[in-house]
């Protein structure tokens, strides 16, 4: 099967004297296929899907998307974006937002009439007479998402997609992560909910400072009789320093008056 | 260029409902019809009490009086609203990350420089002339013949607006929007403004050194040139006419001559150089 999106040795730093943000990030990933990118903060996920996206230059390596660089208007027409803390121009409305969106996707009019309204309902906003600047971190979420699959996208990047959802929010994102998967279309899910990542996705890697530190289906990264968290917390403290979790002044007995 | 016209249709929907924007032409339309039915009123209550005046040489005065003023208001105006368009049109979205969504749809950078300009220049047109639009119909009150060097004026107005547009809109995309907008106005308000005016003294024949004419003769070659109409000219003129001054007087040294064609030619090239830096600028962009 062609994969949908190949990564080779992929590499990015911000300034010349910043340490790797990514450094040396290979995987593929195929068409019905969910894959998880795992790490702490500042692992470098973010740059990761946004390279893939063509919102980021890469430093170094390879990135194809459908077979085109990743810049190419033709590679993200088939691609679905919904980014960590969504945005969008502050004085539309969220109706106005999606028929912006359709028109950048090329959608025709038949087209728009029937997705739009389908898309906002899925994301609890029809009827949102509001402009985006008096929307909730959670309803912009929301509309992050839907306007990812409003073009009816064969790869869908989610960067940390329920971190500002309620518990019904995000039982919505994995049933849609479900049925996508089931129509072939690939996922790319960032993310910091661990119990989501090992609920949805086939295969996963885990990042640290740039770089992966263990890659592979779910069976193979998490053993028998572990979880994803055990797996996770072992990698991750083993490539950073020990931290003392609690401030001293925390424990500290209030001095008597 | 998929994508630009819904780029700039949305960014025209977005400036329509900026407030700053709205202020700016509330006050301005506000101040236009102030200073009209103000001069009117004015001039009404003086003319009945000196009754030995000409009232065809007063609607002139009265005339004249207004167009001086409103060309000012005019010009500030329209360089307000240039700033105000062009520090939010690009900015907005892509230090709000909404550039992050737009930028992952198959949309060019060329396509998004594109609809944005598109966008700031109508806007800017479209406000500047519904001010234009309010002032000819103030005038009617006057109807001292001057109402022909309003449009002149209005082009050459909007015109050196888009051109501070354009540069605020490009350095905003490089940088904070307001130091943005502080650059602009040193570059264009006090460099260029020094530059023209210094060589506009030296080719009226203010002074006869030749080394400071021939530096401010190349140097006016390296920054815009603000477009200039009959306006000014024409206003002098009928000042002039309705003192009784003498035609060879030294008033008339000073009267700025309309642009010419190389003028506009310069104009134009700034014009293609600051929207090649906008999409340059955009297309640096990570976002």
């Amino acid at each position: 099967m062609a994969a949908v999106v190949r990564v080779r040795d992929l590499r990015k730093r911000y300034r010349r004297q910043d340490p790797w943000a990514v450094d040396g990030v290979t995987f593929e990933l195929e068409p019905g296929q969910a894959f998880g990118l795992l790490g702490p903060n500042g692992a470098g996920k973010t740059s990761v899907v946004k390279m893939i996206g063509g919102l980021l230059r890469p430093d170094g390596g390879d990135i194809s998307v459908f077979g085109s660089p990743p810049g190419e208007p033709r590679a993200r027409a088939q691609l679905g974006f919904s980014p960590e803390d969504p945005d969008f121009p502050k004085f539309l409305r969220a109706s106005e937002v999606l028929d912006y969106f359709a028109s950048l996707l090329g959608l025709d009019e038949a087209d728009r009439r029937r997705r739009i309204p389908e898309t906002l309902a899925f994301a609890g906003l029809e009827g949102e007479r509001r402009q985006i600047r008096q929307f909730s971190k959670g309803m912009k979420q929301r509309l992050g998402i839907a306007q990812a699959i409003l073009g009816r996208p064969k790869l869908l990047i989610l960067d940390e997609p329920t971190a500002d959802l309620d518990p019904l929010g995000r039982r919505d994102v994995r049933a849609l992560i479900e049925s996508l998967k089931q129509s072939g279309v690939a996922v790319l899910l960032n993310s910091h909910l661990l119990s989501e990542v090992e609920r949805v996705c086939d295969d996963v890697a885990i990042m640290a400072k740039g770089r992966v530190l263990r890659e592979g289906t779910m069976r193979e990264v998490v053993p028998e009789g572990s979880t994803l968290e055990d797996v996770f917390v072992r990698l991750v403290e083993v490539s950073q320093p020990q931290r003392d979790h609690m401030p001293s002044f925390i424990t500290e007995k209030e001095p008597r008056s | 260029m998929n994508g630009a016209g819904a780029v700039a249709r949305y960014t025209l929907i977005e400036l329509s409902r900026r407030r700053i924007l709205l202020v700016f032409f509330v006050l301005g339309a506000a101040g236009t019809l102030l200073l009209g039915v103000g001069l009117k009123v004015l001039y009404s209550l003086s003319g009945n009490i000196t009754t030995n005046q000409d009232p065809a040489k007063l609607q002139k005065f009265l005339e004249l009086s207004f167009l001086s003023d409103l060309y000012g208001a005019l010009g500030i105006f329209a360089l307000l609203i240039a700033y105000a368009i062009g520090m939010t049109a690009i900015y907005h979205d892509l230090e709000s990350g909404a550039a992050v969504s737009i930028f992952s749809k198959p949309v060019s950078r060329l396509a998004f420089s594109a609809g944005k300009v598109v966008a700031a220049v109508a806007a800017l047109i479209v406000i500047v002339g519904l001010l234009a639009l309010e002032a000819r119909l103030v005038m009617l009150l006057f109807d001292g013949g001057l109402a022909g060097s309003l449009t002149g004026e209005i082009l050459a107005t909007m015109a050196n607006s888009v051109v501070v547009m354009l540069l605020v809109l490009a350095l905003s995309t490089w940088m904070n929007n307001i130091v943005a907008a502080i650059v602009a106005f040193v570059y264009y308000n006090v460099i260029t403004g020094v530059i023209s005016a210094v060589h506009g003294l030296a080719d009226s024949g203010a002074f006869n050194n030749d080394l400071v004419k021939g530096v401010f003769d190349v140097l006016y070659w390296t920054v815009p040139h603000a477009l200039v109409s009959s306006a000014p000219g024409d206003l002098v003129r009928a000042q002039v006419q309705l003192s009784n001054t003498p035609r060879g007087s030294q008033t008339f040294v000073f009267i700025p001559a309309a642009s010419g064609f190389g003028d506009i030619a310069w104009w134009l090239f700034f014009i293609v150089l600051f929207a090649g830096l906008v999409y340059l600028a955009v297309r640096r962009r990570q976002v």
